[in-house]
Order: C-alpha cells, then structure tokens, then sequence
C-alpha cells in the first residue's frame, strides 16, 4: 500500500518519473546490483548480526575485477570471489569463534577491504573498454538487462535456502533463540560462518556485477550505500532482533528504497538530503520490526 | 514497640501478570528486628515477585503494607525502598569487576561525598574502613572486585546494601529504621565452604540487620533461618517458627513440591526393575573430574535404564549432565558412548549426532516460541522431514514436516487448534510436551533431562512421565537431574548420590524409596 502511494506521490511530483520504458531500465540498473547485496546482508540479519563490510567488499570486489581484467581476464571473477569469501570468513570466526560482536567485527574489516581496494587501485578509477567486460551484465535479453536476471536468480536462490532447506531453518533457528537452536543440535559457529560467507560472496558478486555495469571501479563505489542497504532489508520487514522477516521481503524494501532514490533525484534533491531522510527510514522501521520484548540489553 | 513487633509486614498481596498469570494470591508475610526470615519454595512458586514487590520493581494489585506497624504505600521504586530501609541484592549480576572495594562499595552514593565537584575519596575510604571493621568484614579496600572470592564479593555487595540503606535513611535521624536486605539465592555461584562462610558472615549482621534469604536449598535454609516461609503457586502454604518447633527438612520439601493429588499420582507408577544385566552399555563415564565442580565420577549406563544423579542443588549434578550434552567441558576422564571414546571438549551440535538428547523444563530455553509447533519438532528431526531431489541438496517436505508434527501432537495429547499454532500460545505443559515431543521420533540413545516437569501441573506432569517410561521402554536411556525426589523414584532404576561433587552411594530405586520414605 505504502509502496503504490510512494509511487503515485513520486509520479505526480515529477512528470517524468516511469514514464518510458528507458525510465524502468535505469531503475533496473539501480536495483539489480542492490538486491544481491541487500539479499545476503539480509540472511546476516535473519540471525540477529550485522554486517558493516558489505559496501567496501562489493568495492573491493569490483575492483578487483577491474584492476586485473586486463591481465587475467574473467578468471579475475575468481580472484575477486575468493577475496569475498576470505573476508566472509574472516567476519564470521571473529563473531562465532572469538566472540566479537559482528558490528565491531564487521567494521574493522570493512576498514581493511576500503584500504586493500585503495592500495590495489592506487586510488585511480580503472575503466574497462572491453565489451565482453560490460556484457556480463547489460546484455539485452528481453528487453532488461543481464544484471536484472542475476539479481532474480541470486533472490530465489536466497529464498529457497531459507525456506526450503534445513540450513535455512537453522538460520531462522540461530536468530530466534539461540540456545534452544544450539541445545537442538544446531553447529552455531558453522551457520554463523557460512553465513557470513555467503553474505560477503554475494557482496562480491554484486561488487562484479556493478563493475560490468559501470565499465570499471572506482573509490567512490559503494560508499553511500550501508545505510540504503540496511535500509532496504528493514523497510521490507526483517527484524533487526533476527528470526523475523525473510529474503522474500527485501525485493519490496529494495524497490521502494531505489524508487525512492531514482525520485528524489530526479527532483534534483541533494545527495546528502537523501542520507538523511534514508537515515530516518531506516532508523524509523528498526524501530517498527523490533521485537522489544525479547532484548533485555541491548549493545 | 516490642522485639516480637515486625518491622515490615506486607498482607494479602497479590499479583496477576497480563490477566491471567495469578503470580501471587494473599500472600501476607513480616520480619521482625534482628532475625533471617526465609522464603522457600520451587521455581514459579512467586519468590521473585514478592520481593520485587517488596523493593518497588513491581506494583502489587491489591495489598496492603506495614513499616515498623504504620500503614504505608507500597514502595514506588527501588530507590524509594532503599529510603525506606529496604535493599535488595540479586543472584547474579550484582558486582563490577573492575572496579576497586571501595568504588563498588559507593556506586551511586557518590554526591553524598561531593564537595565542589570533587569526590572526598579519604572521607569515602575512612567510612568504608570503619564500616568493614563493625561488620567484620576482612578484605583489601584498594584491591579490584574481581580478585576477590566469590564468597567475598557477596559479603562486599551485602555490605553495600547495608551501607546504602543507612546512608539513604540517614541513621541519625529520630526514626529508627533496621535494614531490611533481601537475599535472592545468594549462595548460588558459591562452594560449600565459601557458603558456611557466608552464612556466619550473616549470623554476625544480624544483630543490627533484618534479612529476608530468597532459597531453594533446604538443608542451608534450616539451618540458619528463624522462621520459613514456604511458597507454592503464588500462596503461602506453611509458615514455620523454628524457634518454637520442630521441623523436618523432608516435611519443608513435602510443603515445597506439595499437591495431594501428586502423591496419588507418583504412588501409580509402581516401579518394575528391569534387569540390566546383559544389555548394551551406551554410554560410560570413567574418572570424569571438572575442577571445582565434580570428580572422578564414573558410571555405566545402559540401553533403557536411567540414571539420576540426586543430590542438593550446587553438589555438581547439573554440571555433570551439563558436561554430557557437551555445555561445558571437563578437565579429565573419559566419556565413551558405544564404547567409543569422544571428545571432552565439545559443543551440543556434536553430541546431538552421537545420539546425546537434552531436555529440560525450562521451556523457554530450548523451544522457538514464536514458531509453530511443526517447525520446533523438526529442528531435530530434518533426518526424517527432507528429501534429496539431487544427490547434494537436502529439501524440507512440508508435508513430511507436518504428518510428523501431528503424529507427535496425537501421541502426546498436545491440546493445541493445529501443528501451525505457534509455540507461545500454548499452556505449560504443552509446551513442554512439544519440547519432549521432537525427541520421541529422534530416538537419540541417551536423553539428558535436567528438571524434566518443573513448573507444570498435575496432570502435564503424568503425560510428561507417561512420555518418558515410553521412551524409556523403546530403549532411550536417561540420565536425570531434578529436585524432586519423586521423580527419581518415578522414572529411575539408580540413582548415584552425589554431595560437594563427588559420589557418595550408589541406590537402587527400592532402596532409594526405602531411604527417602516414599
């Protein structure tokens, strides 16, 4: 509901929005790359942890691919998805084997990707020229691009796993209670790593994928968008307390996040503007999904 | 006003949470000066609630309340108790490690010793001095909470609330008030000896302190209270003068667990000793030691047999059974299921696949109360509820999930609309019922259960044993820790009695009965 009226308010305050189908493929553009990385931060929050790296691995990801194309080719993919996991894995022992809260965990790290992706680039923005570079992800098929179609695949991917499989359920499990899931017979350092893990894998992919878009990497990727991020997975309805909400949902909080990006700018509102009403979304559904009673302390 | 006068008296009070939890029904209790009131009864009986009640953090529905023979309101917070002579020290988190004796000591009471901005830290430090010294307290003020002793730190922490009591009331005053300081199961994280020590500790207060000592632990409760109190379902239900008769500790506990019909119940399950002799071992424990809580414990346990380890609480047995299900780790020994060693240090998870159960009471510990009852049984049993489509990716069937989840439901007479119903609409032992429930199709070869029926009623306890004597049957075996000795006698053909960690005697269930009078 919520969303049809955004969309109607956004379209009578500017003409132009979604009226060609051009309009709908820059959306799909904005989105697409969003979703793969909002779909992992959002099985990271299923268990009641967060994850502060996506944004800088996604960059170092990208440039990772952009920096060595040109000597590798796509076997640079590998390089940069096995980077990914390296960091996933990473944040996943400081959490379930040194007990580091994710948050501090999360951020040291997204530290030491932000300064990898600098020394790797040198700071510079890396263009590719390549077309089979840019293939990967504008590619025309039926009229939206390849990106589109990764996206919907990591997504049902996503979904399957938390609602078909039992490792899915152990994620639910480790975010509603997790003694009960560990006195249950559930590995909590193994689901709490693997996820981790696949939460910084799709941040790679996602990273790749915008790279191909974009034709090359730059520093100022990613930079802006935790808080979009974390915006998306709460606006769809995942509790940051973990155990509630799903995969299935942030598809809606990202379409009305990026809507709602594409529509403020196109009313020419300013960048930072944007941060602080995209600040308060978040901050205002956090507050909505929470479930309050089950948090005796919070830190 | 004459010694036998309470100094606080609280009566008919009682409390209902959200409207249909009756926590306390007319609970009326007092404390005189200079004495150890104690207030016993089972997890749930009320205990915390009335002294929340009796330090402000909760308003009573109805009541009224007495200080030193004046009607007075219930306190508002727990600051206003404290004003009025009445402090509390919790179970557990009461110390800050890091901080010095006599920071701890002041925590809070700091603007009393403020002059321009600045704490008088000689003023802070000579009180606190001459404090320990009248209450005979001996530790090094500058040292940090956290190298103390564990017996120590709650003599610091009683001390505490004594001192903030008088400096709250302000002692010089005309009213005289006597401290009033609720103990909630401050003998806890303690060893035997550091308890005695307590407990001495507290003889000594007691000529200027009243103390209200929250327990479970009956043997310590007789020996150093004045007068008990029991509590059971949110009623007192005896009330015991020891100054002036003579109680036993088996006649507190019978008060304790309580329930006419209970007896009636336990007196149906006429026990019948199955031989052992010839069955499998599944599971041996030799020399297994866990510094400061158990050692050198050993035991065989077969396929269908149960084993209770009995004993009071803190003599080790729910460490024991921890160390099984792989909670903690011991130091030494071995543990051998299928006569195959496994490692001491271990996690659930790994026990679990070994075919180690565990099963406790605590409902809100091991059950996902926010989901439905399908999904809570097959955390355990993913086994039974996949299928493998393709050779590497196990699927959920939900049907299998739900044809499994209503062949427990019928088994056990789960009362709930359908298998979708989440967990935390259901009554206790439905609950608990659910929680047993995934085990009965896991079959695992050993069941830990740690208070099995704790908190529920009559009838859900039968069903809950009923469940168990099933398994039993089918050949899970069990290892019991409870604090009923019923229980025992109900479910268990030995029973290995264990005080201050180690075994004591091994019993038969006759002559565990016979021994116990049951």
């Amino acid at each position: 509901m919520g969303f049809i009226a955004l969309v109607i308010a956004l379209r009578m305050a500017n003409p132009y929005f979604l009226t060609s189908w051009d309009s709908v493929i820059t959306l799909v553009y904005g989105m697409s790359w969003f979703l793969i990385a909002a779909c992992g931060l959002t099985l990271v929050i299923l268990m009641g942890s967060f994850d502060f790296s996506v944004p800088s691995v996604l960059k170092l990801s990208a440039m990772i691919f952009a920096v060595l194309y040109p000597s590798m080719g796509f076997s640079s993919i590998i390089v940069a998805i096995v980077v990914g996991l390296i960091f996933g894995f990473i944040n996943g022992i400081l959490l379930a084997r040194f007990n580091i809260p994710s948050f501090m965990a999360t951020l040291a790290t997204s530290m030491v990707a932000e300064g990898l992706a600098q020394v790797i680039s040198g700071g510079y923005t890396r263009m590719i020229t390549d077309p089979a570079f840019r293939a990967v992800s504008t590619t025309m098929i039926l009229g939206l691009p390849s990106i589109f179609y990764w996206a919907i695949v990591v997504w049902v991917i996503c979904i399957f796993m938390t609602f078909m499989t039992p490792f899915g359920r152990m994620i639910y499990a480790v975010g509603s209670n997790i003694v009960g899931a560990r006195l249950a017979g559930v590995n909590v350092k193994m689901v709490r790593t693997l996820v981790f893990m696949i939460c910084s894998l799709l941040a790679s992919i996602a990273g790749i994928l915008y790279a191909s878009q974009i034709q090359g990497a730059h520093m100022q990727v990613g930079v802006l968008d935790m808080i979009p991020l974390f915006a998306s997975v709460v606006v769809g309805g995942t509790a940051l307390t973990g155990g509630v909400g799903g995969v299935h949902r942030t598809l809606l909080g990202v379409l009305i996040i990026r809507w709602l990006d594409s529509g403020l700018s196109m009313l020419a509102i300013d960048l930072n503007v944007r941060m602080i009403i995209f600040g308060a979304i978040a901050i205002t559904m956090a507050i909505l999904t929470i479930d309050r009673r089950r948090i005796r302390i919070m830190k | 006003m004459g010694t036998l006068d309470p100094i606080l008296e609280v009566r008919d009070v009682s409390k209902t949470f959200d409207r249909v939890v009756r926590a306390l029904d007319n609970v009326s209790i007092m404390v005189r000066r200079n004495e150890i009131v104690s207030v016993v009864g089972e997890n749930g009986a009320g205990k915390s609630t009335l002294m929340k009640i009796l330090v402000g953090v909760y308003q009573p529905d109805s009541g009224e309340m007495y200080q030193m023979g004046r009607k007075v309101p219930f306190p508002r917070d727990p600051l206003d108790a404290l004003s009025r002579g009445i402090s509390i020290v919790y179970q557990e988190r009461g110390v800050i490690p890091h901080l010095k004796v006599y920071q701890f000591l002041f925590l809070g009471l700091e603007e009393k010793f403020t002059r321009l901005g600045r704490l008088q830290l000689g003023k802070i430090i000579g009180l606190a001095k001459s404090v320990f010294e009248e209450l005979g307290l001996k530790c090094d003020l500058a040292s940090s909470m956290y190298e103390l002793p564990p017996s120590t730190q709650k003599m610091v922490e009683i001390a505490r609330a004594i001192l903030s009591v008088r400096l709250m009331v302000g002692m010089d005053g005309e009213a005289e008030i006597i401290p009033v300081i609720i103990l909630d199961e401050p003998t806890a994280p303690l060893s035997i000896e550091e308890r005695d020590e307590l407990f001495n500790y507290l003889l000594n207060l007691k000529k200027s302190n009243s103390f209200i000592f929250v327990s479970h632990i009956i043997p310590e409760v007789m020996k150093f209270s004045d007068r008990i109190y029991v509590l059971r379902d949110g009623r007192v239900v005896a009330h015991h003068d020891l100054s002036s008769e003579k109680v036993t500790e088996d006649q507190i506990f019978r008060e304790i667990v309580g329930r006419e019909s209970y007896y009636d119940l336990w007196a149906r399950y006429v026990y019948s000793a199955g031989a052992v002799e010839g069955r499998r071992v599944v599971l041996s424990v030799r020399n297994l030691t866990k510094k400061g809580y158990f050692e050198n414990i050993s035991f065989d346990l077969h396929e269908g047999e149960c084993i209770g380890l009995f004993g009071p609480a803190g003599c080790g047995k729910s460490e024991i059974a921890k160390a099984l299900y792989g909670e903690i780790a011991a130091d030494a020994g071995e543990i051998l299921v299928d006569s195959r060693k496994v490692k001491l240090k271990s996690e659930p998870y790994a026990r679990v696949k070994l075919g180690i159960g565990y099963f406790s009471g605590e409902t809100g510990k091991e059950l996902f109360l926010f989901w439905p009852i399908r999904k809570n049984v097959s955390i355990v049993n993913f086994d039974k509820v996949t299928k493998r489509p393709l050779k590497i990716i196990s699927v959920i069937s939900f049907n299998a999930e739900r044809s499994l989840a209503e062949k427990i439901m019928k088994k056990l007479r789960i009362r709930a609309p359908n298998v979708e119903t989440e967990c935390y609409s259901l009554s206790g032992g439905n609950k608990q019922k659910v929680s047993v429930g995934k085990w009965l199709e896991k079959s695992p070869k050993i069941l830990v259960l740690e208070d099995p029926t704790i908190g529920i009623d009559v009838g859900a306890r039968e069903e809950i044993y009923e469940v168990l004597l099933e398994m039993k049957k089918n050949g899970i075996a069990m290892i019991l820790v409870s604090d009923d000795p019923k229980e025992y006698a109900i479910l268990c053909d030995k029973i290995i009695s264990i005080r201050g960690g180690v075994i004591q005697a091994t019993y038969t269930n006759e002559e565990f009965r016979r021994l116990m009078g049951l």
